[in-house]
């Protein structure tokens, strides 16, 4: 009903105080925006590292690869069932692995921190199939060659093409190529022979897991059944996409939580910043306002415009404050993943549903901190609203 | 009446508009001085320790360990007055499934000595050296389990298979915020010898106290160029050091909230400045007035600046009033309980309150100060002449 | 009709005695309250008011003149009595009732102009349209009309602060007559102009009464604004003379 003009004109009118209101939303945004967008990387990182239709096995009560070890003689007998895909040569499409994780120097900062480093086969690329060498080449099977996630790649000391990794005194690995895995976390390992782990590390017939590729998603249920029968395996079965569904819960509930909690207060501080701004604005325009209402323009029309006029204002901020935490695409944040007690490194991951939602929370903090002075201003009597001022 | 009075005074005029102020500083002062908890929490662990102990474990990765006659070794230097060592299992309780504490097989004849911040009793002591299936937990842990001194109790472990008994003989408590204040301590007896023979006599790290007079870095070079020739070599760090690469970890999430804390300052800069600036607009007239009796330019950008000063000081005061019952009573005491391993000391220090209430009314003055500057240049005929 | 009476009609002097009076006021108490105290402004006032009179309100401040304004534009309330305009009886209507009846029914000039200093001249004057159902073609239509009724159709896009007082006043005039109202309720409209603009703008308001037919109530305490009028009205203390 009154003109939006009006209330583009006023904010425009008004410049410093309308620029402090518009920066404190836009600070508030990018934070809530960035810490969804951490939380979605998470769930995108972790959960591309998993397929429905692959089947990890670990030792019974162990939680996750890096505390489980079984024989190695028991990957054979976890492969041979009929759920096992078989490739084109006949043989099961499986992998028995080892786990470690080393302590390495940071680059950058003086810390040091934990790399998982992971023990393969040589049929490993045949059953991760997405895995891609970006630069290099692929290591040669039994050998001390070595490749590097993409993600985790100069993070670390001697994590570079061409370099050695000790692994210990006497023993390294030398890195001869870069792998992507469509951003999963396998882009945060070192992936050298398994043998040579296994001497390295003492684990002489021993594998912490064993993962098979089924023949279908459905044959899941079979394939579990069947390892987990055999009580003197005393193994565990989950599915892949499980089995980092745990691992994220926890890292992204306490994203979560602590995104929350700044969010709550940061929302509080917005609103409140909103609230001065426009309980100031009405001030100045009582005028204006006995005027429109003397002209016949209704309380409810007061009340929506100034509404609009909050609206808007927090839709600036949050807009500015979506466009600075799209700039932290670029950033790489890693932290420990409490399950495999090592570095992972994830990145800010915005989705159109996230910048949605950030707008939709701007909007709702200046609606509801503009709510009272947009009251008041509809409730001004016409006569003393002339008077005033 | 001076400045300082008709400074607060001013303040009464917008009641509404200096109670939001004073609110959006409180809420700000709080969230700042919850992150900073949580980052004093966090890091903690690594400035209350003790001085004299050195962890040493493989150099490589925690996932492997030493041999045992390495112990020996290092008991035999002439820096390290004791040494004692320790095991990682894993242990979970069964009926708690998802509740996570650090178990460890120990020497219960020396760990405690080491480790003279965890304080049993003599009995429970030794009590504890004398039953093999011994147990002595951390009296938080006791608490969160529901477990009481002389009950068994059955434990499974993530590492190793089967099922292991244990008889809870006494409990500990921890006099360094370094110490975890729930662990599970047991014999490392009974874990070596379920081991398969190819797994025996190793130990995950050994934990050293130097003598007097002997340093514990230089006494962590030396233990570590004594393994060096070996086959496998060793990293030791004294604990303040071992406690600080530990959070380097985590380094970046405190980045992180060290981050947020400093926006949310600058959010409640944004605010306060707004306000004073917006009372100055307001107030020109009368600043006029002053000038014309005979004030002078500093006066009235005093005036400013006490304002916001009292703004900061009253926001400050509201927000730590708040945080203290909040965090202490309410938050601090569930997040000890329930997390006591991330956080076993979750608490305001003082040091917290007294920077917390300086940045308050530190950033009250400097947001001030561009009005106070415009108040200062205040042009007094051609204000007087608005008012006339 | 006599001669006289016809070149009275002409002159727009003549009490229009055929038509009933377009405002009528019966009985009418209004108090104020300062603090604790009753202030009472107007007492049991008559008042009939004829189709398309220019009247002028005159008297000392706190006469209640500014009040009998309000009434009569239904900004406020009687305390007591009745207020009849245009057959319709408005004390006592809702609010929002009353904001509608307004919106067609009123024409507004104040002596500080109050236009809305973020909007053009144009928009200014177009406001009152927005309460009605046309389209904004229609509207920017009137809204140029009333412009050039009042001579400034070349300023549509200045803002106020660009324009100076009397000609702020003659959009505050466009605005008030764009919604064709019955009335046109003025208070102090050459308070703030110098004797020039003043001229103009009282010349428009008495073109508004001779050539359009409109009912005009002025407040003021302008001896020159009072001559344009048709019938002025002395207020003392609350009562008529």
């Amino acid at each position: 009903m009154i003109p939006i003009e009006y209330n583009t004109g006023s904010l425009a009118a008004r410049k410093t105080t309308t620029a402090t209101a518009v920066l404190g939303i836009a600070l508030v945004v990018f934070v809530l925006a960035a810490s969804l967008m951490l939380t979605e990387g998470i769930k995108q990182t972790l959960g591309k590292t998993g397929r429905p239709d692959v089947g990890i096995v670990i030792r019974q009560g162990s939680d996750a690869e890096l505390s489980s070890n079984f024989d190695l003689a028991n990957v054979g007998l976890i492969l041979e069932g009929s759920e096992v895909k078989r490739g084109p040569d006949g043989n099961p499409l499986g992998v028995g692995e080892i786990i470690v994780v080393a302590l390495m120097k940071k680059v950058g900062s003086d810390g040091v921190s934990n790399v998982q480093l992971r023990g393969v086969p040589d049929n490993v690329y045949a059953v991760r199939p997405d895995v891609h060498i970006t630069e290099g080449r692929k290591a040669k099977p039994g050998t001390d060659e070595a490749v590097l996630g993409q993600k985790i790649r100069g993070r670390f000391d001697t994590l570079e093409l061409g370099q050695s990794v000790e692994l210990k005194k006497g023993r390294s690995v030398k890195i001869v190529g870069i792998f992507e895995d469509g951003g999963s976390g396998f882009e945060s390992e070192v992936w050298c022979d398994v043998d040579t782990i296994r001497t390295a590390f003492g684990r002489e017939g021993i594998v912490s897991s064993a993962r098979a590729q089924l023949t279908s998603a459905s044959a899941y249920d079979q394939f579990k059944t069947r390892v987990e029968s055999d009580k003197r395996l005393g193994l565990e079965v989950q599915r892949e996409t499980e089995y980092y569904e745990k691992q994220s819960q926890s890292l992204a509930m306490f994203v979560r939580v602590l995104g929350t909690i700044v969010a709550i207060f940061f929302s509080a501080g917005a609103m409140i910043g909103a609230m001065i701004t426009m309980y100031a604005s009405v001030a100045s325009r009582h005028r204006e306002v006995g005027t429109l209402r003397a002209l016949g323009f209704s309380r409810f029309s007061i009340l929506s415009c100034f509404l609009i006029e909050s609206a808007l204002l927090a839709l600036i901020g949050g807009a500015f404050g979506c466009l600075g935490s799209l700039a932290l695409g670029t950033v790489k944040f890693s932290m420990m993943n409490f399950a495999t007690w090592s570095e992972i490194v994830f990145t800010f991951h915005p989705t159109p549903k996230i910048l949605g939602v950030s707008m939709i929370a701007s909007a709702v903090m200046g609606l509801v901190g503009g709510f009272l002075p947009a009251l008041q201003a509809a409730l001004l009597s016409p006569i003393e609203a002339m008077r005033g001022e | 009446m001076n400045l300082g009075g008709v400074a607060a005074n001013n303040l009464r005029r917008n009641k509404l508009r200096s109670a939001l102020t004073i609110a959006g500083v409180a809420i700000a002062i709080l969230a700042f001085v919850l992150l900073r908890t949580i980052v004093e929490a966090w890091t903690a662990q690594s400035s209350d320790v003790a001085n004299d102990r050195i962890v040493t474990r493989h150099k490589v990765t925690f996932v492997l360990s030493l041999p045992k006659r390495y112990v020996d070794e290092v008991r035999g230097m002439k820096e390290v007055k004791i040494a004692t060592w320790a095991n990682w299992f894993g242990g979970k309780d069964p009926n708690h499934d998802t509740d996570f504490f650090q178990a460890l097989a120990c020497d219960e004849k020396t760990f405690f000595e080491v480790y003279d911040d965890m304080r049993t009793t003599p009995e429970q002591l030794k009590a504890f050296k004398e039953d093999r299936q011994g147990a002595i937990v951390g009296e938080k842990l006791l608490k969160r389990l529901g477990w009481k001194v002389g009950e068994t109790v059955t434990l499974t472990s993530q590492i190793f298979p089967g099922n292991w008994e244990f008889h809870i003989v006494g409990t500990y408590e921890a006099l360094k915020k370094a110490v975890d204040p729930a662990s599970f301590l047991f014999h490392w007896d009974m874990l070596n010898e379920r081991m398969p023979k190819a797994f025996q006599d190793q130990v995950g790290w050994i934990v050293a106290r130097v003598g007097v007079g002997s340093s514990a870095v230089d006494t962590s070079k030396a233990i570590d160029d004594k393994f060096e020739s070996s086959d496998v070599q060793t990293k030791s760090q004294d604990e303040r050091s071992f406690q600080q690469s530990f959070l380097g970890m985590f380094s970046a999430i405190l980045t992180a909230l060290n981050i947020v804390s400093a926006v949310i300052l600058g959010i409640m800069m944004l605010i306060l400045g707004n306000t004073v600036a917006m009372g100055v607009r307001e107030r020109t007239g009368e600043y006029a007035v002053l000038r014309a009796i005979g004030f002078l330019p500093r006066h009235i950008a005093l005036l400013v600046i006490f304002e916001a000063g009292v703004l900061g000081i009253v926001g400050g005061g509201v927000g730590l009033g708040l945080a203290y019952p909040f965090i202490n009573l309410g938050m601090g005491r569930f997040i000890e309980e329930n997390f006591s391993n991330f956080f076993p000391f979750f608490r305001i220090t003082p040091e917290s309150g007294a920077i917390s209430m300086a940045i308050a009314v530190g950033l009250a003055l400097c947001a001030s100060l561009p009005p106070a500057v415009n108040a200062y240049r205040l042009h007094v005929v051609e204000a007087l002449r608005r008012i006339a | 009709m006599s001669e006289t009476q016809a070149a009275e009609e002409a002159k727009g002097t003549a009490p229009s005695s055929n038509k009933p009076p377009i405002i009528r006021l019966r009985g009418i108490k209004k108090t104020f309250w300062r603090g604790k105290e009753p202030v009472r402004v107007l007492e049991n006032l008559d008042l009939d008011v004829p189709d398309g009179s220019f009247e002028a309100l005159m008297g000392p401040s706190g006469s209640g003149k500014s009040t009998i304004l309000n009434l009569v534009a239904g900004l406020d309330q009687p305390s007591e009595g009745t207020v009849e305009v245009a057959g319709q009886v408005i004390s006592g209507l809702s609010e929002s009732r009353l904001a509608r009846w307004r919106a067609d029914t009123i024409g507004f000039i104040f002596q500080s102009f109050h236009l809305i200093p973020v909007l053009s001249a144009q928009r200014n004057v177009e406001l009152p349209l927005l309460l009605t159902s046309l389209g904004s073609s229609e509207r920017k239509k009137r809204a140029q009309t009333a412009l050039r009724v009042v001579g400034l159709e070349d300023r549509a896009g200045h803002y106020p602060r660009q324009l100076s007082g009397g000609q702020e006043q003659r959009v505050a005039i466009a605005r008030a007559i764009v919604n064709d109202p019955r009335i046109i309720v003025a208070d102090e409209p050459t308070g703030d102009l110098d004797r020039q603009s003043a001229d103009d703008v009282l010349g428009l308001l008495t073109k508004l009464n001779r050539e359009f037919g409109k009912t005009i109530i002025m407040v003021t305490h302008d001896p020159a604004a009072a001559e344009r009028a048709t019938i002025t009205r002395r207020l003392d203390k609350g009562q008529l003379k």
